[in-house]
């Protein structure tokens, strides 16, 4: 194995074990729902945190499940061409766009979103729902937004060697 | 700088054909527009500092957290093998009756395709599970593959079903815009429980139409849906009930229970997805092998249509900064023929952008920019969402670009010619476009039933 065969590797173990643990929280939003609905209607009774954990551990799925979906290829494409291109077509295609897309708009998200994530971690914010979220889990979870962009460049890295090397082969 | 705005969406529907994924070639060509905007001082770079909070509220958006709790739902009834046994049950149960076959496959279709909001996977796992045994038992290649292709697609827009909460969720937004662009400042509101009841009956309807049709074509061609003589007799009633009733009333509790007002759509897709998990184990389909499988396939998914949505929020930013958005309301005002003809107008772009794009960037893309314009034009929200999803549904079954056709030319054997997968979906496609002329005549057939619910 070459360099960048072990890179590829080392890159789509990393987000698929973040991916696969992230999922146990789509269980646990299943279960949380479940708990809440059961709190409300049969013992009246409305926990605020609990509900907020709900939507917390959804935006955290998505958001951390980003890079692991690149990874299987599970965002939608438009393949009414790709689907019947060869491959050295399609390495051609996702070359260019982690380099024209894919980077721009991760190093955009993560830019723009360094200030936003740092200001609530200073500032110890905490939900403004009372007896919602305490401090630190706003700011914990707004710190996704930094992740999922840093998550799916490196995903796109993989992307790229793999395309690479790809294109060195298929001559 | 209008002209901005239109070449920025024209060279994302190009770019999207090359074929890399949507949320990303949506995002990164809306940035570049950008970029030259700020270089040439066309475009004001503010306009973008606010994209961490509107993320963020993406993440935090209350309504759309039913999304990923519906998928869990589906993914686990349908890893459970519910509609396979759904199927066989009904189809071994109306064998012996002439287009049996056909109209269990539709019901079946209605009932459980609903997982996934993506056009293609429904029409796969539907072709897979019932184009085999249609052609087995001597249905003509074109009615098994028309039914399939409707009753797949179908599925999409009967509720519980996640392009509607998408739907609802963006219907919400445009509606307030539009009112408080009519100087209305305390604004009715519109839900996706609205959206659910509306779509109830005209979904309804669809599948009266098309089992209508499977009747007419047993009577007419009795050839193309032959019966199937030696099963049948092996059906217990035990069976069906077991097959059937379970599902069933999964189902309508989730659906009833939203109806009814008496759960929203999150806490509803929350206890129906304990429900499914409840069926799965109880028959024994549920390892931890297949919940891991379960847990992945929801994430991906959700993170999916997630980022489809973020990709989609940096567009319209981009979009809207130049301008686009009041060159669009420009073009919908001057239209010949006021509401009537800017609605004509959209519903064909939606048509087109169809043969392109799937339910969830439509949603997301164009309906953002085109619904506060009609609706400010004072039109019904349930009604425009529910003439929406049939028309692009519509669009999806249409040759030779279909969705539908193209995912089914994929699954389906070598026998069976492209030409008559065409030609079986045509009385399908006249079908949808009766129903879309009849929900334009007679709009209470949407409004009447969210009225009748929720009183507004």
């Amino acid at each position: 194995m070459n360099d960048a065969a072990t890179h590829t590797g080392l890159i789509d173990r990393i987000n698929d074990r973040i991916g696969r643990a992230a999922a146990w929280m789509t269980l646990a939003m299943v279960i949380v729902t479940f708990v809440v609905v059961v709190m409300r209607y049969v013992f009246d009774a409305g926990l605020i945190w609990l509900q907020e954990s709900v939507t917390w551990m959804h935006a955290a799925v998505f958001m951390l499940g980003a890079a692991h979906t690149l990874q299987h290829d599970e965002h939608v494409r438009v393949d009414v061409f790709y689907r019947s291109m060869s491959e050295r077509r399609r390495a051609v295609v996702d070359l260019f766009g982690v380099l024209a897309f894919l980077w721009p708009m991760c190093a955009f998200l993560a830019w723009t979103a360094w200030d936003f994530v740092a200001v609530s971690w200073s500032i110890g914010e905490a939900s403004r729902e009372a007896g919602g979220l305490p401090y630190p889990w706003i700011p914990m979870l707004k710190t996704v937004l930094v992740l999922m962009p840093l998550t799916v460049a490196l995903q796109g890295l993989s992307i790229v060697l793999r395309s690479l090397r790809q294109l060195a082969v298929a001559r | 700088m209008e002209w901005m705005a239109f070449l920025l969406f024209a060279a994302v529907i190009g770019l999207l054909l090359a074929g890399f994924p949507v949320a990303f070639t949506l995002g990164g060509t809306a940035l570049v527009f950008a970029g030259v905007g700020v270089i040439t001082g066309s475009f004001n770079e503010a306009l973008l500092s606010g994209l961490p909070n509107r993320i963020f509220g993406i993440m935090t958006n209350e309504t759309l957290v039913a999304v990923p709790l519906f998928v869990f739902m589906g993914v686990t009834l349908e890893r459970a093998r519910i509609a396979e046994d759904l199927l066989e049950t009904l189809g071994a149960l109306f064998a012996s009756v002439r287009g049996g076959l056909g109209v269990s496959v539709t019901v079946v279709g209605m009932l459980l395709a609903a997982s996934t909001g993506i056009v293609g996977a429904t029409v796969v796992t539907m072709g897979l599970l019932s184009l085999p045994t249609m052609l087995k038992r001597g249905y003509s290649p074109e009615i098994a593959t028309g039914t399939i292709c409707a009753s797949g697609t179908l599925g999409q827009i009967i509720p519980p079903s996640i392009i509607l909460v998408m739907l609802g969720d963006v219907m919400t937004t445009a509606y307030q815009q539009a009112q408080l662009s009519m100087g209305i400042f305390s604004p009715k509101t519109v839900s996706v429980g609205d959206l659910f009841a509306g779509a109830l009956i005209p979904g309804l309807l669809l599948v009266a139409l098309y089992i209508l049709y499977i009747v007419v074509t047993a009577i007419v061609k009795p050839a193309w849906v032959p019966p199937h003589e030696d099963d049948g007799s092996s059906v217990t009633l035990a069976r069906v009930f077991s097959a059937l009733v379970p599902p069933l009333a999964l189902i309508f509790a989730v659906l009833g229970s939203i109806l009814a007002g008496i759960a929203t759509p999150t806490e509803a897709a929350g206890v129906g997805g304990m429900g499914a998990l409840l069926l799965a184990l109880l028959r024994r389909q549920l390892s931890v092998e297949r919940l891991r499988e379960i847990m992945r396939s929801t994430l991906s998914i959700s993170s999916m249509v997630f980022l489809i949505l973020i990709g989609a929020s940096l567009f319209s930013l981009v979009f809207r900064g130049y301008g686009g958005d009041d060159a669009v309301h420009e073009v919908l005002e001057s239209l010949p023929g006021g509401v009537a003809g800017a609605v004509i107008l959209v519903m064909l772009v939606m048509f087109l952008l169809g043969f392109v794009l799937d339910f969830i960037e439509i949603t997301f893309v164009v309906v953002p920019i085109v619904a506060p314009i009609l609706l400010a034009m004072g039109l019904d929200p349930v009604w425009l969402g529910i003439m929406i999803a049939i028309n692009l549904q519509t669009s999806f079954l249409t040759p030779p670009f279909g969705f539908a056709l193209f995912y089914l030319r994929g699954v389906a054997p070598a026998s069976v010619s492209t030409g008559a997968i065409y030609r079986g979906v045509m009385p399908f496609v006249g079908i949808q476009v009766l129903a879309l002329i009849l929900l334009a005549m007679f709009p209470a057939l949407v409004t009447w039933l969210p009225s009748v619910l929720y009183g507004s």
